[in-house]
């Protein structure tokens, strides 16, 4: 249940960036269909990081002395990091469900006053998170696994960036 | 005060506007005397040949900038605010009695984002309202037009002066031009509005208050991609005009119209806007627009 709930959480996480990254690279006034491939493009992402992620669980888990040790060793580090990772979800999707209210103060407020803050310290939330769940971990494979995630997950946003200014680039030679 | 990179790269004859070769040394040596190492270290990576910087790239690197700068304009919600207020002119005119179609110009609209929204997300078009853009870059208004064609909307820009008698409109509007002129240039560009034609002008451009660096420079470091938009996004702030200033500009350069400005705080509390607005209205305009627009109207002089 745990390892399902951050699994839903990087999803989720993937989904943002996908949205950011496409961000600022399309000029047209109508571009809900840019922002879906974007989301889909996040999300699609987020489950390449999690294969690799189960895949590397289960090779570890193969070799692992204990694995019924191992298993409960991941649990009480995943519902660690769930201890930063939820108020943060929490207060990220607070602010999106705010634009909902038909005010442009209020909805450019969210965003000046925090959803920008708030993806300004994403790196650091993730790395805090990963941090708190494997500080007291037993086993050195929960470590491993902790910051091996930790990695991929952070890699996301670059790659997708990386991705979506290639393309822009792109878009742009063509027209000069 | 130190200019912006975007008013180095590209120059113009301001007669014929034709496009003029840019010595890379000679801006780069303009930074060098303020000691700018970011603006030094974008203008270093912008191509060169025999000295001058690469036309294409610098399109190229300004195409870039602007589509970027589009999202600051989206995530401020800037259709919406210009359009209450053109909405509201646009009704004061027609009560007093001026039939026929009514043309709205955006000074300096670069790619045409505030055009092309209210093109896209209001009734403006159908109502008779011509919705144009004018520019002296031709690049970003060949890209207006482009993206304008591209969601097959109903608006036009134009390379050229926007106060030139065959561009000239009822009411202009214009964001993050004013703080570009310095100085006297302030009131020349002001007194360009004098015209029995012109109507109204609504300038929107950011307002300067004692955190507006700071927030500035964190909303660009976090949401701006390119150095160069990061560089000027955050100078502008600090070049912005304040409201004294700008209202005494357009006393002294119009005084025909009835000046102040417009939206600067929020809800009416102390708490200011990111941006405020230098407007002008004919003065048979003002009770209907005071009406309309409430509070949000500042004393207009």
């Amino acid at each position: 249940m745990t390892l399902l709930l951050l699994f839903l959480l990087a999803s989720l996480d993937g989904a943002l960036c996908g949205f950011r990254t496409c961000m600022g690279r399309c000029p047209l006034i109508r571009k809900k269909g840019h922002y879906t491939i974007g989301v889909l493009r996040g999300v699609l992402a987020a489950q390449v990081v999690s294969g690799f992620s189960l895949i590397c669980l289960l090779i570890v888990a193969a070799f692992a002395r204990d694995p019924q040790l191992l298993r409960g060793d991941l649990e009480k580090s995943a519902v660690r990091m769930l201890f930063v990772f939820i108020p943060y979800t929490v207060l990220v999707l607070g602010n999106i469900a705010l634009r909902v209210i038909p005010s442009t103060d209020i909805r450019s407020a969210t965003s000046v006053f925090f959803l920008g803050p708030l993806t300004g310290i994403r790196p650091f939330v993730m790395i805090i998170g990963v941090l708190a769940g494997i500080w007291r971990a037993q086993l050195h494979e929960t470590v491993f696994l902790g910051l091996f995630v930790l990695a991929l997950m952070l890699s996301v946003e670059y790659v997708l960036n990386f991705y979506c200014s290639r393309l822009q680039q792109r878009q742009i030679r063509s027209l000069i | 005060m130190q200019p912006e990179i975007s008013d180095l790269v590209v120059q113009h004859d301001p007669k014929t506007l034709i496009r003029l070769p840019v010595n890379k040394s000679e801006i780069a040596g303009i930074f060098e005397r303020f000691e700018n190492k970011k603006a030094l270290r974008v203008i270093e990576r912008i191509p060169a040949k025999d000295g001058l910087l690469d036309s294409i790239a610098v399109d190229r690197l300004m195409l870039t900038v602007h589509w970027e700068m589009q999202r600051l304009a989206e995530e401020f919600y800037h259709g919406r605010r210009v359009l209450q207020i053109v909405r509201a002119t646009i009704e004061a005119l027609h009560s007093n009695g001026l039939k026929g179609p009514i043309r709205i110009v955006d000074v300096g609209c670069g790619i045409g984002y505030t055009i092309r929204w209210l093109a896209a997300r209001s009734a403006l078009p159908q109502e008779g309202v011509e919705l144009t853009g004018v520019d002296l870059n031709s690049t970003l208004i060949n890209e207006a037009n482009r993206l304008a064609a591209a969601e097959a909307l109903p608006c036009r820009f134009f390379h050229g002066d926007a106060f030139s008698a065959d561009l000239r409109g009822h009411m202009y509007i214009s964001t993050g031009v004013l703080h570009h002129f310095r100085g006297d240039d302030l009131v020349a560009f002001l007194r360009r509005h004098n015209s029995e034609t012109t109507q109204a002008f609504v300038h929107y451009d950011f307002q300067p208050w004692a955190l507006a660096p700071f927030g500035s420079w964190f909303f660009h470091v976090i949401r701006m991609r390119t150095a160069l938009a990061r560089h000027d996004g955050v100078l502008s702030t600090a070049r912005a005009h304040n409201a004294d200033a700008l209202v005494s500009a357009a006393q002294t350069a119009v005084p025909e119209l009835a000046s102040g400005i417009y939206g600067a705080k929020i809800w009416n509390t102390p708490a200011p806007r990111v941006f405020h607005a230098l407007v002008g209205f004919r003065p048979e305009l003002v009770p209907h627009l005071k009406q309309t627009l409430g509070r949000k109207m500042g004393e207009l002089q």
